[in-house]
């Protein structure tokens, strides 16, 4: 029973490396040298960014120990109003590096008392990326990368709003 | 991104170190919430980057290419939005992708709703994103961000 127990916990709570652990024994009894350059380009990738993912999780760790539950909810948390938005669509704008770094980031900052709608617009906000945007003309144009950068940073906003309308509906079993 | 990530390590050593001078105990506190916090996201990112492997080698570019090189019209719009959904890797790869895939007469509205789709919605993020937010908080958000890449990409070919 115990042993049965602690199986179905690791199931569950590590699903994804297993799924990726069972692909690989797949690709790699299929088309072994495909695999091995599967797994390279892993390795090359989550090495290059390993790094700022400790560097990042050692920020998160100082946004909750240091920064005051009441600064960040009067800046971006309802007491902040529609300035929150806005600081957090330029934020969004100008962040970079991979989603899932920013995450746990934003989620230290909601634990602070930011809201879900500006959680939201940062992440939305974030598919514009202004250091980039030379980069984008470039390969896109003037006329594509401007209007596609407008119209991202124009929905934002409600996105955000939208998110945060589904987060806070009540639901049956009082979960938020 | 190597360098990046250093002088990011770097800053945030330094930052330790001055904080560590202000209060050691709550310096503490934060060494011990970035370990949890690395810790329970650690697994799940060396999954998301072995399945990154997988679909880099499995599905490359010229799959994409020859998906949205011809159509337009809504299945070109969704197909835009879908791939650029389950793409993975950093914009600076969409970008010249996009441009050979515009340069070769593709509808325009498809290519932007994968732009916006590749940064704002990922299916293999989704896990993370569940593990850090909560699931409903991680299908709120990716269900809204994708209808949104499709009506940005819609107008983006109205407005170019």
């Amino acid at each position: 029973m115990m042993l049965r127990g602690t199986l179905w916990m690791l199931l569950r709570s590590q699903w994804l490396l297993l799924l990726a652990i069972t692909l690989y024994g797949w690709a790699f009894s299929a088309t072994p040298d495909r695999a091995l350059e599967a797994l390279k380009v892993a390795g090359n990738s989550f090495s290059s960014v390993l790094l700022l993912i400790v560097a990042v999780m050692g920020l998160v760790g100082v946004i909750q120990v240091w920064i005051s539950r009441d600064l960040i909810s009067r800046l971006l948390g309802r007491q902040g109003g529609f300035r929150a938005f806005f600081i957090a669509a330029a934020c969004g704008t100008v962040l970079i590096g991979p989603a899932y770094i920013i995450f746990p980031l934003l989620m230290s900052i909601r634990a602070q008392g930011a809201r879900w709608g500006v959680i939201v617009t940062v992440l939305a906000a974030y598919a514009v990326k202004i250091p980039m945007i030379p980069l984008e003309v470039q390969y896109l144009g003037w006329g594509f990368s401007l209007t596609r950068s407008l119209l991202t940073i124009l929905f934002a906003i409600p996105i955000g709003l939208a998110v945060e309308a589904i987060m806070e509906r009540p639901t049956a079993d009082g979960g938020h | 991104m190597t360098n990046v990530g250093l002088t990011y390590l770097l800053l945030i050593v330094i930052a330790y170190g001055v904080l560590f001078g202000i209060s050691p105990g709550r310096c503490r506190q934060s060494l011990a919430v970035a370990g949890q916090s690395l810790g329970r996201l650690l697994p799940l990112l060396v999954a998301v980057f072995a399945l990154i492997g997988l679909f880099q080698v499995y599905l490359p570019p010229e799959v994409i290419e020859r998906r949205l090189g011809a159509a337009s019209g809504w299945s070109a719009l969704l197909s835009g939005g879908l791939l650029g959904a389950v793409a993975i890797g950093p914009p600076v790869a969409a970008f010249p992708l996009a441009g050979s895939l515009l340069a070769a007469g593709a509808w325009p509205p498809a290519i932007a709703a994968f732009i916006v789709s590749w940064v704002s919605v990922g299916v293999f993020s989704l896990p993370v994103e569940a593990e850090v937010f909560g699931l409903r908080f991680a299908l709120a958000r990716n269900g809204i961000a994708f209808l949104a890449a499709l009506l940005i990409g819609l107008l983006v070919g109205v407005v170019a």
